[in-house]
C-alpha cells in the first residue's frame, strides 16, 4: 500500500482495494464487507422479531444473512411460529417470500397471525430444484426481507432440508433471512434450529381442541411456550420457562 | 459581503469596459454571466468605505463608461445576484438577511429545471422560503445534486463566488457530462454466472455511486466482458424505469446474461452508462429499509413467474373467513404488478 501511496497515485491504491473487496464478495457474498458504522446499523436493524417469547430464544431474533430452522413433529406449532416471524418481518414494510412446495400455505391462518397478504408472495415449488430457483431469486432480489421455505409433511414432501444447501451461500449475502420449516433437521446439512415440541393436548369430548408446545434451541436452556387455545386460532404466547417460574414463584 | 452587478443588455465590449472598471476598483471581481459579476468585499471597508458606499461608487464608475449597473449587495452571491436583478438600473440594494430577503420570491428565481419545477408545484412548494424548509438529506435522496445545489442557494449558504470565473472568461454554457464507466479485472477467470453476478455488483456499486453523485439515473447500459480464449461479449441493456439503483442495475444485468446459455470464462468487465437522465425520485421506497423494496421483490416474483410458468407465483386474499370450505376462504392471483 505505501509503495502506491509513494507512486503518486491514490485511485491506484483505491483500485486495489476495490478488487480486494470484489474478490471478498465474490466469494463471500455482496455484504461480507462493511463500513463499521454501516455494519453496527445493519445489524440493529437487520434482525427480525417476532415480539413473541420465541425472540429470546434466538437472541433477539433472526438475524437477515443468516439460516434458521424451525423443527418439530406434525402439528407442534411450526407453522404458527413462521408466521408469526412472517408477520414480524412485514411490521417495518418488509416483504415475505414463502416457497411452498407442498401447496399447504393457509391464507386464512396467515391473516390470523398477523401477516399482511398483499405483502406475501406465495412460490408453489414442484420439486427441490425450483425451491432453489425461488430461494436464490427472493434472497438475492434485495426486495425480500424473509424467505420462508415450508418443505410441507414429510409423506408430501418434494424438497427435504438437505436439498437446501445450495442455499446457504446465497443466504449470507442476502439482506433477508432464511427461514426453514421442516420436520426434520438434515441429515447432511446442519442448519442452525429451534426445536419445536408439543407438550400437551387438550381434548374435549374425545376430540383435540387445543394443545401447548414450545420452542427451543438445542444449545439453550431457554424454551419458549405458546398455548393453542382453539382449532384455527392463533397460538398465544405464554413467556419463557423461567417467566413462568419466575410467577410460580 | 459580495457585491453582485448586472448590466443589462452589455454587448461583448460593454462587458470587458465594465469588467475593466470594476477591476480598476476593487481587488477580487469575478465573471458569473455575461453582464454579470460578482466583487468580494471583504477586506475592502477600511479603504473604500461601507458596502453600500462601495456600490453607489460601482454604479457611478459604471455610468462613466455608459454602464448602467444594477448592484445587490448581500452575505452570499446568489442572494447578492437576485437582488442586483431585482433592483432597476442605477440602483442598490443592500440586503442583510439574506435568507428572509429570498423566501418569499417565487420559486422561478431558483436555478431549477423545468421537469424539477413542475413537481415542486405539484408538492405545493411556491416559494423559494417553501423549499428551503425542505430537509436538506431528503431533498438530496428525492432529486438529486442540482435540486441540493438549489436547495443550497435558497437556505443561502452558497459559495459560488469561488466558482465565478476570476481570470474574466465567461463560464462554460453546456459544461461536457462526464463518462460514468467502470471497470474490473479478475485474477482468476469466473466461469459461473452467479460468480460473475456477484463480482460485476461492486462494479455497479461504483456506477450508482457516480450516478448520485451527478443526480442521474441510467436508462441504457453497455457491458463489455472480457473473456478467456474468446472474443469479448458486449450486452447492451435498457433499464427501464431509470434509475441509479445499485441492485436494480443488477437486476437488468442478471437477466441480460440469463439470456445467454455459455458466457465463458470471464476475466474482466468494462460497465458503461450509454444514457442518463435527470434522476427523478419516487415517493415510495425512497427511504425503505433493506428488504422493504416492493418494486425489487415484485420483480423477482414476476422473474419467477416467467421461470416456473404461470400459476406457481401467486398472492393470496382471504375472501370470506367464514367459508366451511377452506379452499372457498381464500382467493388466489398471479403476481403481475
Amino acid at each position: 500500500m505505501a509503495e502506491t501511496v509513494k507512486k503518486g497515485s491514490a485511485q491506484v491504491g483505491a483500485t486495489a482495494l476495490a478488487e480486494a473487496i470484489t474478490r471478498i464478495e465474490t466469494r463471500y457474498g455482496t455484504r461480507a464487507v462493511l463500513r463499521g458504522d454501516v455494519a453496527e446499523r445493519q445489524d440493529g436493524e437487520r434482525r427480525i422479531a417476532s415480539g413473541t417469547s420465541l425472540d429470546r430464544v434466538t437472541g433477539g431474533g433472526i438475524r437477515a444473512g443468516e439460516p434458521l430452522a424451525f423443527v418439530g413433529p406434525v402439528t407442534a406449532g411450526k407453522l404458527a411460529l413462521a408466521l408469526r416471524v412472517a408477520a414480524g418481518a412485514q411490521r417495518d414494510g418488509g416483504m415475505v417470500a414463502w416457497i411452498d412446495p407442498s401447496a399447504s400455505f393457509d391464507p386464512l391462518a396467515a391473516l390470523r397471525a398477523g401477516v399482511d397478504l398483499d405483502r406475501l408472495v406465495v412460490v408453489r415449488a414442484r420439486d427441490a430444484d425450483e425451491v432453489l430457483l425461488a430461494g436464490a431469486a427472493a434472497l438475492r432480489s434485495e426486495g425480500f426481507r424473509l424467505a420462508v421455505v415450508d418443505t410441507g409433511p414429510s409423506f408430501a414432501s418434494r424438497c427435504a432440508v438437505d436439498d437446501l444447501a445450495p442455499l446457504l451461500p446465497v443466504v449470507r449475502g442476502s439482506p433477508a433471512a432464511l427461514l426453514v420449516v421442516a420436520e426434520e433437521r438434515g441429515r447432511r446439512l446442519a442448519l442452525p434450529l429451534v426445536r419445536v415440541e408439543p407438550l400437551g393436548w387438550r381434548e374435549r369430548f374425545g376430540r383435540t381442541v387445543g394443545w401447548s408446545f414450545a420452542a427451543a434451541a438445542p444449545a439453550s436452556r431457554e424454551r419458549a411456550l405458546f398455548a393453542v387455545a382453539a382449532l384455527g386460532a392463533d397460538a398465544s404466547d405464554l413467556g419463557t420457562r423461567a417467566d413462568l417460574l419466575e410467577l410460580a414463584s | 459581503m459580495i457585491a453582485a452587478v448586472v448590466v443589462r443588455g452589455a454587448s461583448e465590449t460593454g462587458h470587458s469596459r465594465a469588467l475593466i472598471t470594476l477591476r480598476a476598483l476593487l481587488p477580487h471581481v469575478g465573471v458569473i454571466d455575461a453582464g454579470t459579476f460578482a466583487c468580494d468585499l471583504a477586506g475592502t471597508e477600511r479603504v473604500l468605505g461601507a458596502p453600500s458606499r462601495i456600490a453607489r461608487r460601482i454604479v457611478e464608475r459604471l455610468l462613466r463608461v455608459d454602464a448602467h449597473a444594477s448592484v445587490g449587495v448581500a452575505v452570499t452571491p446568489f442572494a447578492a445576484r437576485v437582488a442586483a436583478e431585482r433592483t432597476g438600473p442605477c440602483e442598490t440594494r443592500l440586503v442583510t438577511d439574506a435568507r428572509e430577503y429570498l423566501a418569499p420570491l417565487p420559486l422561478e428565481v431558483l436555478p431549477l429545471d423545468e421537469k424539477l419545477s413542475e413537481e415542486l408545484a405539484l408538492l405545493g412548494l411556491r416559494t423559494v422560503g417553501d423549499f428551503a424548509a425542505l430537509p436538506r438529506g431528503a431533498v438530496f435522496e428525492r432529486f438529486g445534486r442540482g435540486a441540493a445545489r438549489a436547495h443550497a442557494l435558497a437556505r443561502a449558504e452558497d459559495d459560488s463566488y469561488r466558482g465565478a470565473d476570476h481570470r474574466g472568461a465567461l463560464p462554460p454554457e453546456n459544461p461536457p457530462r462526464r463518462r460514468i464507466c467502470a471497470r474490473r479485472l479478475w485474477e482468476e477467470p469466473l466461469a459461473s454466472r452467479d460468480q460473475l453476478i456477484f463480482a460485476l455488483r461492486s462494479a455497479l456499486d461504483e456506477i450508482s455511486s457516480a450516478l448520485a453523485a451527478d443526480g442521474l439515473a441510467a436508462l441504457r447500459l453497455a457491458v463489455k466482458l472480457e473473456r478467456e480464449g474468446a472474443e469479448p461479449l458486449r450486452l447492451e441493456r435498457a433499464v427501464l424505469p431509470p434509475t441509479r439503483e445499485s441492485a436494480a442495475l443488477v437486476r437488468s444485468l442478471r437477466w441480460a446474461l440469463e439470456e445467454r446459455a455459455h458466457l465463458g470464462r470471464v476475466i474482466g468487465c468494462a460497465v458503461e452508462v450509454r444514457e442518463a437522465e435527470p434522476a427523478r425520485g419516487r415517493q415510495i421506497g425512497l427511504f425503505a429499509a433493506d428488504g422493504a423494496r416492493w418494486e425489487e421483490a415484485i420483480a423477482s416474483a414476476r422473474y419467477l413467474r416467467e421461470k416456473l410458468g404461470a400459476g406457481r407465483v401467486l398472492r393470496a386474499r382471504v375472501a370470506n373467513a367464514d367459508a366451511r370450505l377452506p379452499e372457498r376462504a381464500a382467493e388466489w392471483k398471479e403476481v403481475s404488478s
